[in-house]
């Protein structure tokens, strides 16, 4: 494979690809994201390969593993073209009947398909299926196409197209003016105008300059960015090299988490062929400009993800975050100016180069141009990942594309923007999904993960449970944010504990104001965000729980676990299920449950088939030591 | 050098450009309490008590003194509303910590005699993780014998295996400590061969 | 041999079989007749009574000697175990000089060279971080910082199946905590601690990236999606199931303080 040494080369590849494929060629894409690999889409790939080979179908057909569909709650999921049609829930039983009736008689296989439980009937093209047709998936879209590991797919789906663009006819400048128009916003979390970003980069006096890809997303619920570097890393790449180009930084680093081995993989291939291809390197295409780029892997905290501990990480030194009075904009990476960005924000530059800020600035809302793709996850139907153009309601995302709350519960809550956002109560389902409509309401967009919770979902103990998670992954340096959260995670364990009293919440109230207005880094100054929205909005369940009270009876020390002697048969499963030998009964009699033994563990309740156990709570009782 | 002009608490300050905050205040005799600053040392920002407001172009916001820059024109108050509630509730919170320090002092002028935050350390060696041993014994002795380990709540300081034993004779970093701990590790070595350093750090031989 | 004036005198020697097999086999080796094995014996013990061996002194000089010959053996067996786990020790190290030329000895790829120690040992040795302190002219106060500070990185030996339980808020509140605690039942230890026989390791993760399938339970790199607390038990001892004593592989990755001596090894 030779270097493309100018534009016209790689043009004319393009066009010989995009010719050689035949578009009426049938071809078995077989999700092979993360999530898909974990329900062992592998074996379905071997099962495949299998089937193909015995048949002597192996070359007529195709067969791409390719990267994450989005659909993850169905996972594996397999969409044969050019039908379009999508199969769920896949194993590898089922692939001889997928090639007899599918693949040689062109036939769906109905059991296989994806059934509508509002409709209550199956559908037979993947486009529509509610979840992918009430999405807009432009960034996201190509991930069902393409095999991550072939850079002939990206260019044959015009990839790349951009990146010629920009270097025969447009200046730095003009790529700069382009997103500034279209008024692209920061995707990882705070929102920042990416144009204005790149100016202030471009605009520093110091050389080099550095170009940075954050892929850290340490967002727990949040896989986004990870589904993007390792299903489509070259669209990640071509906006890299066009920002480079505008801001003048002629090296680049992509950040992945350690927990990524999938990404790292295939984005360390991607360069390797962009490399290949003379895409990245010395004179790109003939245009005299230069660019590099390295992975750089993460090594397990979430405040790593912030851009001065993500920069610091990079220098080999410990991840602390560093006060920003001096933007890394201006002094970064090795104190020169770099630009660090989102893997979802640089997806979106050639997007916008190829179609215009103008059309880009016509999806979503004024202020929150484009679309976002989102992680919807928890008590939901339908989990995964979602893009949908700003300004659509919560409602619409979490019902017409979710599928809405699994067994009938009722939805509390949406948390978005990870441990650094909020909890939107049911009464705003209505609000339109954007930047500023976030923040305005006591949350923020953040990197996108949007977690359901239902009716039985404590939010005490949520708010615990972030501090918790806050108080562990803080780098510990400064004095509000280490010992503010060790002492709002200690009143917030008694409160779930049933040990704390009115004065306990003021005075984790006062340390939530002081900690917002006194930590070093965002990290410390957005961790009071969850305790603040979950007061704000369910207080009621807070003195609930002063009362000695878990309305929701999650919180261990204030629920008791009973049998119900009207339903109890007496089949004795709960007792052989019990760790803590609590539960007695004689055979076919009604069994009772020793609160002195019980250690709430909930076996019991998980294996009665005649719903007899119930939770109670508000009355205190203290739970038993194992 | 050039000189630029700021203004702290409504005092007309001149001082040299790339100078700080702090040390502006400082050298013009206005008084801000600090914790984990010392002139040898590069600026940490930790401690936050050196905490002023500053207003530019009509925006203000909360800075850690010690790191920020002086700029022409800039505003600063050392006192308001705000970062009285900051110091007051920083010193209650190492109150708990440690009952001695700069802090206890900086307590007493908000009128706190009692911490009302469960004690957290033990008390025989309390560390309020100024970083002040951990600075000087990198900054100014280059001898690198104490660290910091963990992370979060569970970060803590450590004599570094293998180097302790020129504590013993150097103890410089008892002079930087308010709180005490790392006279302890240092005098603890006496007794026993390894140091303390978190059970996770096991020898492998 | 001349006659010698000295008379001679018949002395007939009753033996036990096996005092006869003792002659017979003494025959064999020596060459000598009967006869004279049995003055040769005389011989010898008349010598060692002249010499006085039988008597306390040199007799307590002799078991001296015997007990300091046993010392020295154990010494030299000591001396010879502590030569392998220096060999060891030496082909661990220049691993870690491949790892660190591999990224041309820079500094500011330290923690990637962490990392790649890490996966190899499933720890971080202390020689290897005394070995890249000095490589790579950072103080080991920094180094220690980094492998404290950095989730992925295990100052002590992990056990043999690294069990890592999701925790992040999409499996929180789909039950996660509860798979923590089975698991914490079954095992015996708190998350993050090692069983005392070396089998797992328990941690909690914040988001394996699979939320589709909370709650998720990993075990190296298999993935157990959608699970009940009640399952916990019988996933955990599948791995123990049909190991016995620890393989050659697995003997490798343990500390060599815990390593068999020849001894127990089976």
């Amino acid at each position: 494979m030779t270097k493309f040494s100018q534009p016209n080369d790689l043009e004319q590849y393009r066009q010989t690809l995009q010719k050689q494929r035949d578009t009426k060629k049938t071809c078995i894409s077989i999700c092979s994201g993360t999530g898909c690999h974990a329900y062992a889409s592998e074996k379905v790939v071997s099962a495949f390969e299998d089937q193909l080979k015995k048949q002597n179908l192996t070359n007529m057909v195709d067969m791409k593993r390719t990267g994450c569909h989005g659909f993850c709650e169905k996972g594996p999921i397999v969409v044969i073209h050019p039908h379009n049609y999508c199969y769920v829930k896949v194993k590898p039983e089922d692939v001889t009947e997928i090639i007899t009736q599918t693949i040689q008689q062109g036939k769906p296989v109905n059991r296989l398909l994806y059934e509508d439980p509002e409709l209550g009937k199956k559908i037979v093209l993947e486009t529509d299926i509610p979840f992918y047709k009430n999405q807009t998936r432009l960034i996201f879209g190509n991930n069902r196409k393409i095999d991550p590991k072939s850079i002939d797919d990206y260019i044959a789906l015009d990839g790349y197209k951009a990146l010629v663009k920009t270097l025969t006819k447009m200046t730095p400048q003009q790529v700069l003016d382009e997103v500034k128009k279209a008024n692209l916003r920061g995707r990882g979390g705070g929102g920042f105008p990416t144009g204005r970003k790149w100016e202030t980069t471009k605009n520093a006096s110091a050389e080099p300059k550095y170009v940075i890809v954050n892929c850290d997303e340490g967002d727990p619920g949040a896989y986004m960015d990870r589904s993007l570097m390792e299903g489509n890393p070259h669209s990640v790449l071509e906006g890299l090299i066009i920002g480079a180009y505008a801001i003048g930084a002629h090296e680049g680093f992509i950040y992945v988490r350690q927990e990524y081995p999938l990404a790292v993989e295939n984005t360390e291939h991607a360069i390797k062929q962009a490399e290949e291809y003379g895409l990245i390197g010395k004179n790109i295409l003939g245009s005299g400009f230069d660019f590099t780029i390295k992975v750089h892997r993460g090594a397990g905290a979430f405040v790593s993800g912030e851009s001065s501990a993500l920069m610091s990480a990079i220098e080999g030194r410990v991840g602390e975050p560093r006060p920003k009075y001096i933007h890394t904009a201006v002094s970064g990476l090795w104190n020169k100016p770099t630009c660090l960005n989102n893997v979802e924000t640089w997806a979106n530059v050639p997007f916008i180069i190829n179609n215009g800020a103008q059309w880009f600035a016509s999806m979503g809302t004024p202020n929150s141009t484009g679309t976002k793709i989102f992680s919807l996850v928890g008590n939901v139907n339908n989990t995964g990942l979602v893009e949908v153009p700003m300004g659509v309601t919560l409602r619409e995302i979490i019902y017409d594309i979710g599928g809405g709350i699994p067994n009938g519960k009722r939805l509390k809550a949406v948390q978005t923007g990870g441990p650094s956002g909020g909890c939107i109560p049911e009464k705003y389902l209505d609000l339109p999904v954007d930047f500023d409509e976030l923040y305005n309401i006591g949350s923020m967009m953040g990197s996108g993960g949007m977690i359901v919770m239902d009716e039985d979902t404590c939010m005490v103990d949520i708010a615990r449970y972030f501090v918790n998670f806050l108080s562990q992954e803080s780098c510990g340096k400064c004095l509000p944010c280490r010992e503010g959260l060790r002492q709002m995670n200690r009143i917030l364990n008694d409160i779930t504990a049933g040990k704390a009293f009115e004065e306990d919440l003021e005075l984790l109230e006062e340390l939530s104001e002081v900690v917002q207005m006194s930590a070093l880094c965002a990290l410390g100054q957005s961790a009071p965000n969850p305790v603040l929205s979950t007061i704000k909005y369910f207080r009621d369940e807070y003195e609930a729980h002063l009362r000695g009270e878990c309305p929701s009876k999650v919180c261990k020390a204030l629920i008791n676990y009973k049998i119900d002697p009207a339903k109890c048969k007496g089949c004795g499963l709960c007792t052989k299920n019990c760790p803590a030998e609590a539960i007695s009964g004689e055979k076919k009699g009604v069994h009772h449950i020793d609160s002195e033994r019980c250690i709430k563990c909930g076996n019991c309740l998980e294996v009665c088939k005649f719903d007899a156990v119930l939770k109670t709570t508000g009355k205190q009782i203290p739970i038993s030591k194992r | 050098m050039t000189t630029i002009s700021l203004n702290i608490d409504g005092k007309t300050i001149k001082a040299e450009e790339g100078t700080t905050v702090l040390k502006a205040a400082q050298k013009a005799g206005i008084n801000i309490p600090t914790l984990c600053h010392d002139d040898r040392l590069e600026p940490y920002g930790a401690c936050r008590f050196c905490m002023v407001e500053v207003e530019k172009n009509s925006r203000k916001k909360l800075v850690a003194s010690c790191c920020y820059p002086a700029e022409n024109g800039l505003v600063v108050r050392t006192k308001t509303e705000n970062i009285d509630k900051i110091r007051k509730l920083l010193a209650e919170l190492l109150l708990s910590i440690s009952p001695s320090g700069a802090h206890v002092d900086i307590a007493k002028q908000y009128g706190v005699v009692e911490s009302r935050f469960k004690q957290t350390e033990s008390p025989e060696s309390p560390c309020s993780l100024c970083g002040l041993c951990v600075r000087y014994c990198a900054e100014v002795k280059n001898k690198h014998a104490v660290c910091f380990v963990g992370r979060g709540v569970d970060r803590t300081i450590a004599l570094v295996p293998g180097l302790s034993d020129t504590c013993s004779s150097c103890r410089e970093c008892f002079n930087v400590c308010d709180a005490g701990k790392i006279v302890y590790l240092v005098d603890m070595i006496q007794e026993i061969s390894c140091p303390p350093l978190k059970s996770s750090f096991k020898s492998s031989d | 041999m001349a006659k010698e004036k000295t008379k001679s005198h018949f002395v007939g020697v009753r033996l036990t079989e096996e005092q006869k097999k003792a002659l017979y086999t003494l025959q064999k080796t020596s060459d000598l007749s009967k006869t004279d094995i049995l003055l040769r014996g005389l011989e010898i013990l008349s010598e060692y009574y002249a010499l006085g061996l039988d008597q306390p002194p040199l007799s307590i000089e002799l078991k001296k000697l015997e007990e300091e010959a046993i010392q020295h053996l154990k010494a030299l067996k000591k001396i010879k175990r502590r030569e392998e786990s220096v060999k060891q020790m030496i082909q661990e190290l220049r691993e870690v000089d491949e790892i660190i030329d591999e990224y041309g000895g820079e500094k500011n790829a330290l923690i990637q060279i962490l990392l790649k120690i890490q996966e190899k040992n499933h720890w971080l040795p202390k020689p290897a971080l005394l070995w890249v302190s000095e490589r790579l002219s950072i103080p080991m106060s920094q180094i220690l910082h980094i492998a404290t500070f950095y989730k992925s990185f295990s100052l002590e030996p992990r056990g043999e199946h690294l069990v890592r339980v999701c925790l992040g808020t999409a499996c929180h509140v789909r039950n996660g905590p509860k798979i923590l605690e089975a698991a914490e039942q079954y095992l015996g230890i708190n998350s993050g601690e090692t069983t005392s026989d070396m089998k797992f390791t328990l941690e909690s993760v914040n988001c394996l990236g699979c939320c589709a399938l909370g709650p998720v339970m990993m075990i190296d790199n298999e993935y157990h999606g959608k699970l009940t607390p009640s399952q916990v038990p019988n996933i955990l001892s599948s791995y123990r199931v049909g190991e016995l004593s620890m393989t050659e592989e697995q003997q490798k990755l343990a500390p060599i303080a815990q390593r068999p001596t020849p001894k127990q090894q089976r």
